[in-house]
C-alpha cells in the first residue's frame, strides 16, 4: 500500500518565496479550495496534471520545478 | 473543520444516522411485534423522509453560515463548489460502497424466492441502501480527513 505520499511539491516555499502567498489565495488562482491546496502541501493528495500544471504557473515555475516524483514511488513501480 | 464539501457529507452523515436509523428502530421494533402489513410503515417512512429533508435543509443552512463566518465569503467560489478532490472523494466512496446495494438486492431477491415477507423484503432492500449511503459518506470523511496521497 502506498501510504506515504509518492509526489512531493514545494509549494509551501514557493508561497513564501512569492510574499507569503495565502493558500486562499493560491487556491482562488487555480479554482480550487484551500483545504485542497492544504491537502497538497501536505501530501495528502495527489493533484491532476491540470491542477499541477495550473500551480506551477502561479509560480511562473515550470510543473517539475514545483512537484517530483519520489524516490520510494521510482521504487515501487 | 474542512471545506463546505465536507461539512456538507458531516450533515448527510448525521442526518441519515439519526433520521433513518430513528425509523429503523421504530420499524424493528413494529416488525417484532409481528406487524407485517407493509402499508403500516408508510406514514412512518414518509414522516421519516419529511424530518431528513428538514435536517438536510438546516444542517447545510448551518454549515453554509459557518462558512461564511470562517473566511469563505472572501472567496470568489460559490459555497457548493466542488473540485477536483471532492469529486473524486466523491467518486472513491461511492465506488467502496456501491457493493452493499448490489448484495441488498440478491438478497431481496433470494427472501423473495424463499417467500419471505414482503416487509422484510422492503426493509432488507432500505437497510441495504441506508448502509451504503453511511459507508459512502464515512468513507468520504476518511478520505477528507486523512487524505488520498497514494491516489
Amino acid at each position: 500500500m502506498a501510504d506515504k505520499p509518492r509526489i512531493t511539491n514545494r509549494i509551501r516555499e514557493l508561497r513564501f518565496m512569492h510574499g507569503e502567498m495565502t493558500q486562499q489565495a493560491l487556491a482562488d488562482r487555480t479554482g480550487v479550495t484551500r483545504q485542497t491546496i492544504n491537502a497538497i502541501e501536505g501530501g495528502k493528495y495527489a493533484p491532476s496534471l491540470e491542477l499541477a500544471f495550473a500551480i506551477a504557473r502561479v509560480f511562473g515555475r515550470d510543473v517539475e520545478e514545483v512537484f517530483e516524483y519520489g524516490e520510494g514511488a521510482e521504487q515501487r513501480t | 473543520m474542512g471545506s463546505y464539501s465536507e461539512k456538507s457529507v458531516w450533515v448527510q452523515l448525521i442526518s441519515m444516522v439519526v433520521v433513518l436509523g430513528g425509523y429503523f428502530a421504530v420499524a424493528g421494533a413494529m416488525m417484532a411485534n409481528g406487524v407485517m402489513a407493509l402499508p403500516a410503515y408508510v406514514p412512518l417512512f414518509a414522516a421519516a423522509v419529511v424530518l431528513m429533508v428538514v435536517v438536510l435543509v438546516v444542517g447545510h443552512l448551518a454549515a453554509l453560515i459557518g462558512e461564511r463566518l470562517g473566511g469563505g465569503a472572501g472567496s470568489a467560489r460559490s459555497p457548493d463548489h466542488r473540485d477536483e478532490r471532492d469529486r473524486l472523494i466523491g467518486w472513491r466512496a461511492e465506488s467502496n460502497a456501491a457493493w452493499i446495494v448490489g448484495a441488498g438486492v440478491i438478497c431481496g431477491i433470494s427472501a423473495m424466492v424463499v417467500g419471505a415477507a414482503p416487509v422484510w423484503v422492503a426493509h432488507l432492500l432500505l437497510g441495504s441502501m441506508f448502509v451504503s449511503e453511511v459507508l459512502k459518506y464515512t468513507l468520504q470523511i476518511v478520505y477528507y480527513r486523512r487524505g488520498m496521497g497514494g491516489m
